[in-house]
């Protein structure tokens, strides 16, 4: 029984792990720009059969990962309420109105406050076995003039050293490709 | 409104790994909700399940379970969230006036699939899931921290929580057996691995193998099916924001306003006072806490000042809560379970003296994102 069990957990880790595959690489891979694919492998009584899957990434995204590019973060302003979004959004939830596409852009620093963060030793792709030797931590960082979190690593720093409220800035990727990874992390300033 | 009972019910043993596959589950806890009541398959005139796509391996997951769930050739339809929030489409059903008897399953198996990876199936595919650093355990550990930096509260409170949960479960005969620990100190706690600081193994509700089953019936019915049937008097819900990084974690907005609303539907102006005892699905220790508080039984970070022990100022999970056992999709229809039981007297081992009015709740997203609550009363 265990043995079967091990079985049908490492089918489910392949799909896992296959979407965190490079996702420029599906980019390439489908001629389209816009598009991140991620692949589900679903297991059949024989062997595998694969369908894969196509998130639109859409105008927002694009046009802020177009800036990732460029080392250069964007958020967008709520005409409304003020709120400023990192990432942007195409709709504010609070006050339930479109964000015009040609206005509210925001250029933003790439130095921001840690809010919250957390220290793990399991990667989050591969709970059930995998663990990392030294500890990731990862922190909810609030972009200078951004009313909103993302959640990054915190990079070249020891747990006893993170404070709430420090200020951090982003680390970039050398070269970057218009993805979520092109920031590796935040480092303390 | 016309009223609607819970005329029936059945959970099975919570197991870890269970040799035994979930289509004999959603048998044995429907077949056994419609034997306590004494009904028969014809007497369903409708069945909402409860499961997830990703969590049962295939789509439309529900179809699979057409016969087990006794939907053959009936009215059948599934909710993708968590049981407590089947049981509400259940009881819409009913109160369309249309049918005199719904059947609501809700459970998974854990066992079959790793649980906390396939969450991250839960974050934004083109922003947060790529990066893998959120699912619901790094989530739970930044609520977790937000709450005790907010109100400086110790992670011994937290630990408190387990311990308690754990001791009850030990008395549940229904809870799983690895979450049954009378002996259990907050040392232990403390002491087990970490998973995402401050959240540590402990602190963190098993996710387990079992299905849950509840029958509900419009007021007439109810009273010709059974002497003991519990009434729904009041249900809220609320949903919060989708990205942690847009919410203030440190609290519940979704539990108040859902409380809220299912206090108005109950006429219940004094939660503390007038309800006797609460069902909290706390998928973390600290969610017992800032829920607890959400529902208006103490003030913001002051959860832990409450007793809450069975025998307590106000006792919640005396079954050992989510901590005692956590199937997925099941553990809110569970929480339900539990809080109909200490009405009509069956919860042997852990009953609250005197219960006339009790409180479940069920939720669902990370963080909590998403809360459903119940007020349950007895009497004919």
């Amino acid at each position: 029984m265990s043995v079967k069990i091990k079985e049908r957990e490492s089918e489910v880790f392949k799909i896992i792990n296959t979407t965190n595959h490079n996702i420029n690489h599906y980019k390439n891979y489908n001629q389209k720009k816009f598009k991140i694919m991620t692949e589900k492998i679903v297991v059949a009584n024989k062997g595998l059969v694969r369908a894969e899957f196509a998130f639109w990434v859409g105008r927002y995204m694009d046009k802020f990962f177009d800036a990732f590019e460029n080392k250069k973060i964007l958020g967008n302003k709520c005409p409304k309420c003020g709120d400023v979004f990192v990432p942007p959004r195409k709709i504010c939830g609070k006050c339930n109105i479109m964000i015009p596409f040609d206005q509210n852009w925001v250029d933003l620093p790439d130095t921001g406050t840690l809010k919250n963060y957390t220290i793990t030793y399991y990667k989050i792709n591969d709970r059930a076995s995998r663990k990392v030797k030294k500890p990731q931590i990862i922190g909810m960082v609030q972009i200078d003039g951004s009313n909103t979190a993302i959640i990054y690593r915190l990079l070249d720093i020891e747990p006893e050293e993170v404070k709430i409220e420090m200020k951090v800035k982003v680390v970039w990727e050398d070269k970057t490709k218009g993805d979520p990874s092109d920031i590796k992390g935040f480092v303390k300033i | 409104m016309q009223k609607v009972g819970i005329v029936g019910f059945y959970q099975v043993k919570l197991l870890s790994d269970a040799n035994y596959g979930r289509y004999e589950m959603i048998f044995e806890a429907v077949r056994g909700a419609l034997d306590k009541a004494g009904l028969k398959k014809k007497d369903i005139t409708t069945v909402i399940s409860c499961t997830n796509d990703y969590y049962d391996g295939r789509t439309i997951s529900n179809a699979f379970a057409v016969e087990a769930g006794g939907a053959y050739l009936a009215d059948e339809s599934k909710v993708e969230m968590d049981g407590a929030h089947a049981l509400l489409y259940g009881m819409m059903r009913i109160l369309s006036g249309n049918h005199k008897l719904a059947v609501i399953w809700a459970g998974s198996m854990a066992s079959c699939f790793p649980y906390h990876s396939a969450r991250l199936f839960e974050t934004d595919p083109i922003w947060e899931r790529p990066s893998a650093y959120v699912n619901d355990i790094t989530a739970a550990g930044f609520q977790m921290r937000a709450y005790m930096e907010k109100y400086g509260v110790s992670v011994e409170e937290m630990a408190k929580v387990v311990v308690k949960n754990r001791r009850n479960a030990s008395k549940n005969l229904l809870a799983l057996e690895e979450a049954q620990n009378p002996n259990l100190t907050v040392k232990d706690v403390l002491d087990s691995e970490i998973y995402a600081d401050p959240v540590t193994e402990l602190m963190v509700a098993q996710p387990c193998d079992g299905i849950a089953a509840i029958l509900l019936a419009p007021e007439k019915q109810a009273l010709k099916i059974t002497d003991k049937p519990v009434w729904i008097t009041g249900v809220g819900y609320n949903q919060d924001a989708y990205y942690l990084g847009d919410k203030d974690l440190s609290e519940s907005k979704s539990m108040r306003l859902a409380a809220k609303m299912a206090y108005e539907a109950a006429g219940i102006t004094d939660p503390i006072k007038e309800i006797n005892v609460a069902e909290i699905f706390e998928a973390y220790a600290h969610e017992e806490l800032i829920l607890k508080e959400a529902l208006g039984f103490a003030e913001k970070g002051k959860g832990a000042f409450l007793n809450s022990e069975i025998d307590g100022e106000l006792p919640i999970n005396p079954s050992g809560g989510a901590l005692g056992g956590n199937p997925p999709c099941g553990t809110g229809l569970i929480r339900i379970i539990e809080a109909t039981k200490q009405i009509t007297g069956e919860a042997n081992g852990y009953q609250v003296e005197g219960v006339k009015k009790a409180l479940a709740t069920g939720q669902i997203g990370m963080c909590a994102q998403n809360n459903i609550v119940y007020i349950l009363e007895g009497g004919n």
